[in-house]
C-alpha cells in the first residue's frame, strides 16, 4: 500500500511486548496480596523506627517491639487469663442470646406483615439509638457484673439481627410466595424450602453488623463497669500509663474483630453463592 | 378504572402503616405507664413515661437540659465534619489508584475492624477528657466508615463507564469528574449514613466514660443517682436524635439522586 | 446550528489495518490464547462494512482496537486523518449510556472529551438529538427511555463529535426484534444524512446483509476472516427488502460460511 507512509494518516501502532522476568510475573499475579501485607508491615516498621527516632510520641503511643513485649509477660499471667476468661463469657453469652432470641422472633413479626407494622417505630427507634446510651439503664438493672455486660453485647446484636430478619421475611413474602401459593404448597413447605433459606443471607448480613456492635458493647461495658475482663485491662493500663499494655489490649480486640468479619464474610459468600456477581461488582 | 384502584389500594397501604405503626407506639407507652402503675416492677427499673414527661419539663424549663444537648451536638457535629473533610478526600484518593488501593486494604481493613471505643483510653491519654477528646472519638468513629465506602465506591466504578470517556479521549482527570464522581456518590451517602450511626455511639461512648457534661454524661451522672426517669429521658433524647439523622439523610438522598429510579418510584 | 452533512465520499480508505494481532495469556493456565489472527481489513470512505461472526471471534475486540481502548500485539492500523476532530467515534453495547447525566448531556459527552465547553457542546447536542429522533427527550434521564430510545441516545453521542468513522459494538443486540428492526431502519436513515463510514460489528446476518455494502464474515479460535462478501442490493433500502430472494440468497451464504465453522468451534482450546 502507498498510504502506508502518507502522512494523512493516522497509524494506530501495537503494543511492544517486553519479556518479563518471572520474579515480576509473579509479582504481577500476587500484586494485590503482596501489597497489602507490605501496607501493613510497612505500618508497623515506621512505627517502631519512629519511635526509636522520637517523631513518634513513645509515652502514647509505645512501640510495636515494647507493646510485643508487654504482650509477651502478659500472657505468663494468670490474670490476664482471667480478663480473656471473662471477655469471651460476655461475648459468647450476649452473642449467642440476641442470636437465638432475634432469628425466631425477627421470622415471627417479618411474618405477620400488621404484627411487623405494629412493632416498626420501636425496631427503628432502637435501631437509631445509639445502644451504648442503655448502659447506665442496665447497670442499675443487672449491677457490675459480667452478666450486665453480657446484656449490653446482647443489645448490640440484637437490633442489628433482627431488622434484616424482618426485612428479609418481607421480601421473600413479597417476591416467591406468588410462586409456591400457584403450586399450592402447604404452608409448612412455603417455610421450610422458601422463607428459612430466603431470609438466611439477610440474616448474616446482620450477622456483619452485629459482629462490630457486640465487639463494641463488651468494650463499653466493662470500661463502664470497671470490673473484670480486657476492657478493664485496657483502662487500667491507660490509668497507670502503660501505653504497650494498653495498645495490647486493643489489638486483642483488632485480631478478634478481624477473625468475626471473614467468618461472618465466609458465611455470606457461602449463603450467597447462587446469586450472579453481577458486572459492576465484579 | 385500574388506575383508580391502584391509587386507593396505595392510599390504604400508607394509611395501614400508619395506622399499626401508631397503635404499636401508642400500645407499648399505655402498657408501660399502667403496669409501672399497678406496680407490676419496681419504678426505678424503667421509670414510667409521665415520670419521664415530667423530668423533661422541668429540665428543659429551668435550662438545665440545653447546656448538655448543645454540648453533645457541637462535639458530634465538629468529630464529623472533620471525618467527611479528611474522609472523603482521602477515600477518593486511595481508590484512583489500583495499587494505594492495595496498599492501604490490609491497613484499613484491621483499623475499621477495632472498635472504636478501645481506643478512647488512648486518646484520653493523648487528648485528656476535655472537648477535644471527644471531637476525636467521634472523628475517630466515623472516619473509617466514610474512607472505606468512599473507596470502595472509587474502585468499583463500573470500567464500561470508564470506557466511555478514553473512547471519546477524555483526560483522565474528566474521567474522575464525570464518571467517578458521580458513581461513587451513592457509595459516599451510604458511608455518611453508617458515619453517622458510629459518630452517635463515639459521643455516647466518650462523654459515658468521662466527661462532665454532655447528654452521655446526663445519663450517666442520673444513673449513679438512680434517677431512672432523666436516665431514660436521655436515652430518648440520642434515640429521636438518631432517628432524626437517618430520616434527613433520606430525603437528602431524594434530592441529589434524581436520576436513581429505585430511589423516588 | 445545523449539521454539516457536505462529506463527499472520496476514493482513499478511511480505515486500512494490516496482519493486526492480538493475543492473550491466560492469567491462571499461561496458555495464549489468539483473538485475532492477521486481520488485513480495507474499508473505503463512506462504506458500510459489517464484522459478522459467532461471539469470541474477536470482531469486538477489533472494533476496541480501532478505537484505542486496548492495543494489539501486532499488526497495524492506519486511519485517514481529519481536519479537526476525531477519526472515529464508537457506539457502544447496551447500558452505555451515563445514569447520572439527561440526554443532552451524555449525547455532549464525546464533546466536552474533545475539550468543547459544557455550554456549547450541550448546543452542539441538539441537533444530533433531533436527528436521532429523540426530540423533546433532552432532559430526560437514561432510566426515562425505553432501550431503543438509550441506543439513538448513544448513536447521537458518537454522531456529535462529527467523527469521519462510525464504530458501532453490537448497538441493537440487546433490543426486543421489533425495535431492532426498527433501528435498523433508522440507522439507514441516519446514515444516509450524515454520510459517514461506518464499521458495524453484529451476529445476526440479516442486520448484516440488510445494512452493509460489505459483510465481513469472521471465525472463532483463533479469530479470523474467512470472507468478504459484497452485498449488491440497491439503496435506499426499505426492510420489506428483507423478504426478497436476493436478500435470502445472501443470508444462506453468508449462513452456510458460518455453519461450516461450527465443528471448530466446539474443538478444545489449543
Amino acid at each position: 500500500m502507498t498510504v502506508a507512509t502518507s502522512p494523512a494518516f493516522r497509524t494506530i501502532h501495537p503494543r511492544v511486548r517486553k519479556p518479563r522476568p518471572a520474579l515480576m510475573r509473579w509479582y504481577r499475579r500476587n500484586e494485590r496480596v503482596v501489597l497489602s501485607v507490605a501496607g501493613v508491615v510497612l505500618f508497623f516498621v515506621v512505627w517502631e523506627i519512629g519511635s526509636a527516632a522520637g517523631f513518634v510520641d513513645k509515652f502514647f503511643f509505645s512501640s510495636p517491639s515494647a507493646i510485643a513485649t508487654a504482650g509477651a509477660s502478659e500472657v505468663t499471667k494468670a490474670r490476664f487469663w482471667d480478663d480473656v476468661r471473662i471477655t469471651a463469657l460476655e461475648l459468647v453469652v450476649g452473642t449467642g442470646a440476641s442470636v437465638v432470641l432475634a432469628v425466631p422472633l425477627g421470622i415471627f413479626i417479618g411474618w405477620y406483615r400488621r404484627l411487623s407494622l405494629t412493632f416498626d417505630p420501636w425496631l427503628n427507634f432502637f435501631n437509631a439509638l445509639p445502644r451504648v446510651a442503655l448502659v447506665p439503664l442496665v447497670v442499675l438493672w443487672f449491677g457490675l457484673d459480667w452478666n450486665m455486660k453480657a446484656v449490653v453485647v446482647f443489645l448490640g446484636g440484637f437490633f442489628a439481627i433482627i431488622l434484616p430478619t424482618v426485612e428479609g421475611v418481607r421480601t421473600v413474602e413479597r417476591h416467591l410466595l406468588d410462586v409456591s401459593r400457584s403450586f399450592r404448597a402447604s404452608s409448612r413447605l412455603i417455610f421450610t424450602s422458601l422463607v428459612i433459606p430466603g431470609t438466611l443471607p439477610f440474616i448474616v448480613s446482620g450477622l456483619r453488623i452485629a459482629v462490630g456492635r457486640v465487639l463494641a458493647g463488651v468494650v463499653i461495658g466493662e470500661f463502664y463497669a470497671q470490673t473484670q475482663g480486657i476492657g478493664v485491662m485496657i483502662y487500667k493500663a491507660e490509668a497507670s500509663l502503660q501505653s504497650d499494655r494498653m495498645l495490647f489490649g486493643v489489638l486483642i480486640f483488632t485480631v478478634l474483630g478481624i477473625v468475626l468479619y471473614e467468618s461472618v464474610g465466609a458465611a455470606e459468600r457461602y449463603f450467597q453463592r447462587w446469586r450472579p456477581v453481577r458486572e459492576d461488582e465484579a | 378504572m385500574l388506575g383508580v384502584r391502584n391509587a386507593t389500594l396505595a392510599l390504604s397501604r400508607v394509611n395501614e402503616r400508619l395506622f399499626f405503626g401508631v397503635i404499636g407506639f401508642v400500645g407499648v407507652l399505655v402498657v408501660w405507664e399502667t403496669t409501672a402503675q399497678l406496680g407490676l416492677y419496681r419504678k426505678s427499673l424503667l421509670s414510667t413515661p409521665s415520670a419521664i414527661w415530667r423530668a423533661a419539663l422541668t429540665d428543659f424549663a429551668n435550662g438545665s437540659m440545653a447546656p448538655h444537648i448543645t454540648t453533645s451536638l457541637s462535639e458530634f457535629a465538629a468529630g464529623f465534619a472533620i471525618a467527611m473533610a479528611v474522609g472523603i478526600p482521602l477515600g477518593l484518593l486511595i481508590g484512583s489508584f489500583r495499587r494505594v488501593d492495595y496498599l492501604f486494604n490490609g491497613l484499613l481493613a484491621g483499623l475499621n475492624a477495632t472498635p472504636n471505643v478501645a481506643l478512647i483510653p488512648l486518646i484520653i491519654l493523648v487528648a485528656g477528657i476535655g472537648y477535644e477528646a471527644k471531637v476525636v472519638v467521634v472523628f475517630l468513629s466515623a472516619f473509617f466508615s466514610v474512607v472505606v465506602t468512599t473507596f470502595t465506591g472509587v474502585s468499583t466504578t463500573a470500567a464500561r463507564h470508564l470506557d466511555i470517556t478514553r473512547s471519546f479521549g477524555g483526560s483522565r482527570w474528566l474521567a474522575f469528574r464525570t464518571v467517578v464522581l458521580p458513581s461513587t456518590f451513592p457509595f459516599i451517602l451510604s458511608g455518611t449514613r453508617i458515619g453517622l450511626g458510629r459518630a452517635l455511639v463515639g459521643v455516647v461512648s466518650a462523654e459515658i466514660i468521662s466527661a462532665n457534661q454532655g447528654l452521655g454524661f446526663y445519663i450517666s451522672l442520673y444513673g449513679t443517682f438512680l434517677d431512672t426517669a432523666r436516665v431514660m429521658l436521655g436515652i430518648i433524647i440520642f434515640g429521636v436524635f438518631g432517628v432524626v439523622i437517618g430520616e434527613g439523610l433520606r430525603i437528602l438522598e431524594r434530592r441529589f439522586e434524581v436520576w436513581r429510579p429505585d430511589l423516588h418510584r | 446550528m445545523t449539521i454539516d452533512v457536505a462529506r463527499e465520499p472520496g476514493q482513499h480508505m478511511a480505515l486500512s489495518a494490516r496482519g493486526v494481532q492480538m493475543e492473550y495469556r491466560d492469567r491462571q493456565t499461561g496458555h495464549r490464547l489468539l483473538a485475532l489472527e492477521r486481520v488485513d481489513l480495507d474499508i473505503p470512505d463512506g462504506a458500510f462494512v459489517s464484522l459478522l461472526g459467532p461471539s469470541g471471534c474477536g470482531k469486538s475486540t477489533f472494533l476496541k482496537i480501532v478505537n484505542g481502548l486496548i492495543l494489539a500485539t501486532a499488526g497495524e492500523i492506519k486511519l485517514h486523518r481529519v481536519a479537526k476532530g476525531r477519526e472515529d467515534a464508537m457506539v457502544f453495547q447496551d447500558a452505555a449510556l451515563f445514569p447520572w447525566y439527561s440526554v443532552v448531556d451524555n449525547v455532549a459527552y464525546g464533546l466536552v472529551c474533545a475539550g468543547v465547553s459544557r455550554k456549547e457542546a450541550r448546543s452542539r447536542a441538539v441537533p444530533y438529538i433531533d436527528l436521532v429522533g429523540l426530540k423533546g427527550f433532552a432532559d430526560k434521564y437514561p432510566y426515562q427511555l425505553s432501550g431503543g430510545m438509550q441506543q439513538r441516545a448513544n448513536l447521537a453521542r458518537a454522531l456529535a463529535v462529527d467523527s469521519a468513522i462510525l464504530l458501532m459494538d453490537e448497538p441493537f443486540a440487546s433490543l426486543d426484534a421489533q425495535t431492532r428492526e426498527l433501528m435498523q431502519a433508522e440507522l439507514l436513515r441516519i446514515w444516509t444524512a450524515a454520510r459517514k463510514t461506518v464499521l458495524f460489528v453484529t451476529h445476526q446476518i440479516d442486520e448484516a446483509v440488510f445494512l452493509s455494502d460489505r459483510v465481513v464474515v469472521m471465525a472463532a479460535r483463533p479469530g479470523r476472516v474467512i470472507a468478504d462478501i459484497a452485498i449488491d442490493l440497491p439503496r435506499p433500502r426499505s426492510l420489506e427488502m428483507k423478504q426478497t430472494p436476493e436478500f435470502a440468497r445472501y443470508e444462506a451464504q453468508i449462513w452456510k460460511l458460518i455453519a461450516h465453522q461450527q465443528p471448530s468451534d466446539t474443538a478444545p482450546v489449543p
